[in-house]
């Protein structure tokens, strides 16, 4: 499986709506972030969590968002915060409001 | 009440309810055990030795990535194949990890630009092949969900004070990823020895709530203990 995005890229992560296991978390859906690094392609963990090796594979990236996106207050303009998705969780970011 | 046991005493009870997951855990190792997978003394090894797992590999590769700059870029560019040059096995689980972190493993590099700090919010996860076990305020739910949030408030908590201008980066290993700080090298460590160096990286100066000190090792005991 090829990847979709590349490093560099912006991405919003999807607001899907999900009741099983995602280890997506929720204060990122719906923000925007900065695709940082590209890793190998892996079982997705909404699979692997029930066990289902033969289940869904999928590229992962690290994604890197300015803290002051993820939370409205947050006053420190250079700080960050990194964490991974599977590709399925990334949509090509909106535009730039 | 008993002959040689005749004062009165509060009786013992449990503290604490016991968890759904501990009921798990309890259930499932039993059924293991009955079904002989592995033994009860089996498990209780291997928690032993899980549970001896120190910060010493991670110190020693931060150690010998301040001396040696080529070892700097390997560790930096696939930290899993150059574990092996200060005897850590990232990979095989009966070398120095467990089965859970068959993961990637990187290196975070603090500069004079950016802090890195490392969180697992979803649970507790941890680069524990070359750390050991997580340190228990890691696993609660206050640094966890706070740390992501008020970074430089929590990192004061633990007397802590990063500059404005400098970038703080909190890593949230969510995923497939564990990763580790390499702290900067403090001045006054001239000509130190890997083995001076390493003893002045502790355990939190590679989580990221802590800088290394010259002045101050894991061993050290801090004042008014004992």
């Amino acid at each position: 499986m090829s990847s979709r995005y590349n490093v560099g890229d912006r991405v919003t992560i999807r607001e899907q709506f999900s009741i099983f296991y995602t280890r997506t978390q929720a204060y990122t859906r719906g923000r925007m972030g900065t695709v940082v690094q590209q890793f190998e392609t892996g079982l997705i963990p909404e699979d692997e969590a029930y066990g289902n090796e033969d289940g869904r594979v999928e590229p992962f990236y690290k994604v890197r968002f300015r803290q002051a996106d993820l939370w409205p207050e947050y006053s420190f303009p250079a700080d960050t915060l990194e964490t991974e998705f599977s590709e399925s969780w990334l949509l090509p970011a909106r535009e730039e409001p | 009440m008993s002959a040689d046991h005749d004062h009165d005493h509060t009786p013992i009870t449990a503290s604490e309810e016991v968890s759904e997951f501990e009921i798990l855990e309890v259930a499932l190792r039993e059924l293991a055990i009955e079904r002989g997978l592995f033994s009860a003394e089996d498990h209780r090894r291997f928690k032993e030795w899980a549970e001896s797992r120190e910060p010493a590999g991670g110190s020693r590769l931060v150690a010998k990535a301040w001396v040696d700059p080529d070892f700097k870029a390997r560790l930096l560019s696939d930290a899993t194949a150059a574990c092996p040059e200060v005897g850590i096995d990232w990979n095989q689980p009966t070398g120095e990890g467990t089965p859970s972190d068959y993961t990637f493993f990187h290196v975070l590099e603090n500069t004079p630009e950016v802090h890195n700090v490392i969180v697992c919010t979803l649970c507790s996860c941890y680069p524990r092949p070359v750390l050991g076990m997580s340190p228990e305020w890691y696993r609660t739910p206050n640094y966890r969900r706070r740390i992501v949030r008020w970074p430089r408030e929590v990192l004061a908590e633990f007397g802590l004070s990063i500059s404005p201008e400098t970038e703080i980066r909190v890593h949230d290993s969510n995923q497939k990823s564990r990763f580790m700080v390499m702290p900067m090298r403090p001045e006054g460590t001239e000509g130190w020895t890997e083995e001076q160096l390493a003893a002045i990286v502790t355990r939190d100066t590679m989580i990221g709530v802590a800088l290394p000190d010259p002045n101050w090792t894991a061993a050290a005991a801090p004042s008014g203990a004992g």
